[in-house]
């Protein structure tokens, strides 16, 4: 009769540790349970230090020496920076982005709010309206672009025929993208359009997440509707505010396509942003260690402004 | 005998030893293999000819040469070409527009053609006006490939409705033909447009004027970019851009010249593509004449434009870039490009029937045309250019005032 040995299952690692001189088993077995771990994160972590992290590091050595792309570059040290905050051209860009910012971001806050709790109603074709909110969203910037740039001309322009011809809210046609006073209000009502979509979203998911009961006790209660609205939603909707607001000034800082295309930062620089001034001094002045310090200059500045935001807009609320 | 003898074996000579230097061209055309690539701005039509014709005929005489075109919208194309040439990925020869050639050889982008042997013979069947937008510190890194300039449009029908028989002679005349097309035509409607206020678009008046940006050496912008000539040129446009004359689009956001040329502008200044491009091809029933810009006290002046064909460092088969920066060069090719629009900058075809007519109002302006300033800052100074006067059409300036401050910024971008 053969004797049946039946294998003692592996040790638990605590176990091991309670045994002398068996650091070196534990750390092989400890390896064995992480190593598919790693190697599953190994391609996403490879793209990622490639295609990101070394970009990244690449432009800040970048920033510190003057490169034109094909002659050697020379060594500057922080020439480039200090050029940077002495450029009137760069602080224009940044107060542009600041007015962009303050137009665009309530805007998009507000309205999207509003659809959102339009679309919260249990209404015939709700999918079909909620479709229809979000098509502006899904509409290349280019595309949205070179149709604006139409709807504002300034001589045959839509826009213009209908306050003026029609509604004769104006007494004469505006340049909208050729008068430096109204270039980039118009540009960021545009990116409000395309905005609204994406924020009632956002809202949505958020409005679906405030639970019913609360609303329920606060009717019994006797709260009215504007009540239960100032004291139960804009409150509990405020970690979904924190968000929007940090994403939209983020991505309105971060505006490039449709000021690239409807003014390329004119008139005057009126409409200039960080990035189109960027991309203008590295690729059409082919200076792109300036371009990079910029970059850096611009990132640093809007981490400050996203801090602070998060600073002053996180408060927990329970309920 | 004796002399039957010598007649045939001089009759062998002239088969054999022409026949032996073709075949030797011959042999050495298809010796040549490869791939070229060739990055161009070329409009649709444009595009047409060189993909059907042009090339197809490089290939048939260098069987072992393809050619591979790239067809790129202007805008967008001297970016591409640097960040391709950055990344190794760039073309073997482009069509430049001559304003690049001195940025790019700056930085080493371009090969030098006036070192190969047979850059000399092509040399000297080019203008020469054309040849020298190639030329940088002392080397020529490219030969012109098709040149034009901006002479002036005028629609018939607005004149004829404003009583004017013809276009204006001089500048004189044209700000009355201004008053008169106001006057009979109406609000929405103008005299003239301009697209911008680039050098490409404002220089031909200064000129005209008298004015300048620099001095003729390209070194020096004060004295010449404020001179009393340059102002004149100036308040000359801003007087009819205040009589409501010169369309307010020169700001921006308004009508293109081209789509209001005929409709609500009465005159542009544009190029030979304006023809087949627009006239031709869009509004083929418009109506229209083309002169050469009105004489001021400077004469009659416009802007030289065009593209030279270059080829770049990186490439890897400068035998066959070359032979196909010759074929662009040869009577052939520039006769085929000629007829769409594309001026030859060959000396031997100035008179030749195959163009079309309109090309001799061209021609003629052609004569007294100026360069931009061919400097690597050329982007910077036209951006100081251009900033300068839109401040002044603005009222955000006095004009004296803000060409004083131009000329003293393009002094120091000139060093």
């Amino acid at each position: 009769m053969r004797s049946q040995t039946l294998e003692s299952p592996e040790p638990a690692v605590g176990q091991l540790a309670a045994i002398p001189g068996q650091t070196r088993k534990r750390r092989q077995l400890r390896l064995r349970r992480l190593l598919p771990i790693y190697l599953f994160i190994l391609p996403a972590t490879a793209i990622f230090l490639t295609w990101t992290i070394y970009p990244l590091a690449d432009a800040l050595v970048m920033s510190f020496y003057h490169w034109n792309l094909l002659t050697p570059s020379v060594f500057v040290g922080l020439n480039n920076y200090q050029r940077a905050l002495s450029d009137p051209i760069f602080w224009q860009a940044l107060r542009n982005g600041v007015m962009y910012t303050v137009i665009s971001v309530p805007g998009q806050m507000v309205l999207g709010l509003a659809a959102a709790l339009l679309l919260d109603q249990q209404i015939r074709f709700r999918a079909f309206f909620r479709t229809l909110y979000y098509l502006p969203v899904i509409t290349s910037w280019v595309v949205v672009s070179l149709t604006f740039l139409y709807l504002y001309n300034g001589q045959v322009g839509p826009i213009n025929y209908l306050l003026h011809d029609v509604l004769h809210i104006i007494p004469s046609y505006i340049f909208f993208l050729g008068d430096p006073n109204t270039a980039l209000p118009s540009i960021a009502t545009v990116n409000i359009w395309k905005g609204i979509g994406w924020t009632a979203v956002i809202y949505l998911a958020g409005l679906q997440s405030i639970p019913q009961e609360v609303y329920e006790a606060a009717m019994v209660d006797g709260a009215g509707r504007w009540q239960r609205f100032m004291k139960i939603t804009i409150p509990l909707l405020r970690p979904t505010v924190l968000f929007l607001v940090v994403m939209l000034v983020i991505g309105s800082f971060n505006t490039f396509i449709q000021v690239y295309i409807m003014t390329n930062g004119g008139p005057l620089h009126s409409t200039e942003t960080v990035l189109t001034y960027m991309y203008r001094n590295a690729f059409s002045s082919l200076d792109l260690g300036y371009g990079a310090a910029i970059s850096y200059l611009f990132t640093l500045m809007l981490f400050v402004i996203t801090m602070t935001e998060i600073r002053l807009l996180r408060r927990r609320y329970e309920y | 005998m004796r002399r039957l003898l010598i007649i045939g074996l001089s009759l062998t000579c002239a088969i054999v030893f022409p026949a032996s230097r073709a075949g030797a061209s011959n042999s050495a055309a298809s010796s040549l293999h490869g791939t070229v690539t060739f990055w161009n701005a070329y409009s649709p039509d444009e595009q047409k000819v060189i993909e059907t014709q042009v090339i197809p005929a490089f290939e048939k005489k260098y069987p072992g040469v393809s050619v591979k075109n790239l067809t790129i919208p202007y805008n967008g194309m001297f970016d591409k070409l640097i960040t391709a040439a950055a990344g190794g990925t760039g073309p073997d020869v482009v069509r430049s527009d001559i304003i690049w050639v001195p940025q790019l050889a700056n930085i080493n982008a371009l090969q030098p053609l006036d070192k190969y042997s047979w850059f000399p013979s092509v040399q000297k069947q080019v203008f020469k006006g054309n040849l020298f937008t190639n030329y940088f510190k002392g080397h020529y890194y490219g030969l012109p490939l098709d040149t034009n300039t901006r002479v002036l449009f005028y629609s018939k029908p607005m004149f004829k409705a404003a009583g004017i028989s013809g276009a204006p002679a001089t500048t004189q005349q044209f700000a009355a033909d201004c008053a008169k097309i106001k006057a009979a035509l109406g609000s929405g409607k103008y005299c003239y447009a301009e697209g911008g206020f680039g050098g490409w678009n404002l220089l031909p008046w200064i000129w005209t004027y008298g004015g300048s940006l620099t001095n003729k050496s390209y070194t020096k912008a004060s004295g010449y970019m404020n001179s009393k000539a340059t102002l004149a040129a100036v308040n000359f446009l801003l007087s009819l851009y205040k009589k409501g004359e010169l369309s307010p689009n020169i700001l921006g956001g308004g009508i293109g010249t081209w789509d209001g040329f005929g409709k609500e502008y009465a005159m542009i200044l544009d190029g030979p593509w304006t023809v087949a491009g627009l006239l031709n091809n869009q509004y083929p029933s418009s109506t229209y004449g083309a002169a050469l810009v009105p004489k001021g006290p400077g004469g009659s002046h416009s802007v030289v434009g065009g593209e030279d064909i270059v080829m770049m460092r990186q490439s890897r088969n400068k035998a066959a870039d070359a032979a196909f920066v010759q074929f662009m060069l040869s009577k052939q090719a520039q006769t085929m490009m000629g007829k769409i629009g594309q001026m030859p900058v060959l000396a031997s075809l100035v008179r030749s029937s195959a163009f079309p007519g309109y090309y001799s109002v061209f021609q003629k302006q052609l004569k007294t045309a100026e360069p931009r300033t061919p400097s690597p800052a050329w982007a910077r100074i036209d951006d100081v250019f251009s900033t300068t006067l839109e401040n002044v059409f603005r009222g955000n300036a006095p004009t004296s005032t803000a060409l004083n401050s131009a000329a003293h910024t393009i002094d120091g971008l000139l060093k």
